[in-house]
């Protein structure tokens, strides 16, 4: 049996997909995965989950964000100012830019 | 009751009584945890499947580790590395003979046998040197016991599995564990064996308990564990015991072959000294050097 294994490196992190590891049960799994997937990197938590409890909807099964124009989805098509002043706005703002170029890329 | 020992800080204040009692103390864990991790790292590659040989090798390491804490201490006495390991007669090592034995040929039971145990034994001497009066041996037996839990850990999850008939074990897997019990148990007795000094051990307080009442206490977490598992466990007090002891220098032919191989290189490389490949990695966590 598979369990796909997260690990969260500090407190408060998302747990992020690191591989997965092969084991009978839910204990075994822990057991292996600190080894396999905690030993070297910093390691603050790991989740064991079991592959078939995984669900997934790929691109072939939906077109992610629809197929037509929906360019005022993008905040920064209203932005007119200066976000430094708060970090949390201009990261997200950043993260926002990232995304709609490699959209636009993708869809080329 | 006086009993109030006398605290030692470091190699520099022990007479020369005390200085051999601890050098006895010394070899005997030492060379238990260098012994034991030679003969797991027997199984790299041919363990059941990746992640159990991943596991097993991240617990060799461990104990070489451990080996090496050890070694650290004896070298404190004025000994070179060389002298302490590399270039030791093999009969004055004072390992157990439990972990020179070879593993029969793919038998994955008596790898969860003799991890289970040995680790079981090794927590409880590890317990009973917390409180020693030899404060450099106090100082690592913190870090040496938060690599343990793991250790038992991995040995009981096996246990428990490959006994109990049903899920995952069967009638072959619980006959290979017993099987393997009944091969090692006379072994394992002899991690409990006196070698020389022994007396002194305990009289300086350099362990806190005797090998006898580790012994019993050991028997008593084993049988009742394994027997709770439908394991058949001999009589400890029953089972022809092996004429080597390991403790005062008596081996198996094994051992000497196994010390053939370990030596091997380093006699062929002729280095002026070993190489230590810990010196160059990071700095480790904790208060032990």
């Amino acid at each position: 049996m598979i369990w796909e294994v997260f690990r969260q490196e500090e407190p408060g992190d998302y747990h992020k997909h690191c591989g997965n590891v092969h084991a009978p049960d839910r204990d075994m799994a822990k057991m292996f995965a600190q080894i396999q997937h905690g030993r070297r990197m910093k390691t603050h938590s790991l989740w064991v989950v079991p592959q078939d409890e995984v669900g997934e909807v790929d691109d072939q099964d939906t077109a992610f964000g629809g197929t037509t124009d929906k360019a005022y989805r993008w905040a920064t098509t209203y932005n007119r100012v200066d976000a430094s002043f708060a970090k949390e706005v201009a990261d997200s703002e950043a993260e926002q830019r990232a995304a709609e170029k490699k959209r636009e890329a993708s869809s080329q | 009751m006086t009993d109030a020992k006398t605290d030692y800080a470091a190699a520099d204040d022990v007479g020369e009584g005390e200085r051999q009692a601890l050098e006895a103390l010394l070899f005997r864990l030492a060379d238990d945890e260098y012994v034991v991790a030679e003969r797991y790292i027997e199984w790299q590659i041919y363990a059941p499947s990746l992640e159990s040989d991943l596991a097993l090798a991240n617990i060799a390491q461990d104990e070489f580790g451990h080996a090496r804490l050890w070694y650290d201490l004896l070298q404190e006495f004025g000994r070179s590395e060389e002298e302490v390991l590399w270039e030791r007669d093999s009969a004055d090592f004072r390992h157990s003979t439990l972990v020179e034995l070879p593993f029969e040929d793919g038998d994955w039971a008596d790898v969860v046998v003799r991890s289970y145990l040995y680790d079981t034994a090794e927590r409880l001497r590890l317990e009973a040197l917390a409180n020693s009066s030899y404060a450099p041996i106090r100082d690592r037996v913190g870090k040496v016991l938060s690599e343990e839990r793991y250790h038992r850990e991995h040995a009981g999850n096996w246990l428990e599995r490959l006994a109990r008939k049903g899920e995952h074990g069967d009638e072959t897997s619980h006959r290979k564990l017993e099987a393997a019990t009944e091969r090692l148990l006379p072994h394992a007795l002899s991690l409990f064996e006196a070698g020389p000094h022994e007396a002194d051990i305990v009289e300086y307080g350099f362990r806190t308990r005797t090998l006898e009442d580790l012994r019993e206490e050991w028997l008593d977490i084993v049988v009742s564990f394994m027997e709770g598992l439908d394991l058949a466990v001999p009589d400890p007090d029953e089972v022809e015991r092996p004429e080597e002891i390991g403790r005062d220098g008596s081996h198996t032919d094994d051992w000497f072959d196994l010390y053939d191989d370990f030596t091997h290189t380093y006699r062929e490389l002729d280095f002026e000294e070993p190489i230590k490949l810990r010196a160059q990695g990071p700095k480790e966590k904790g208060a032990a050097k």
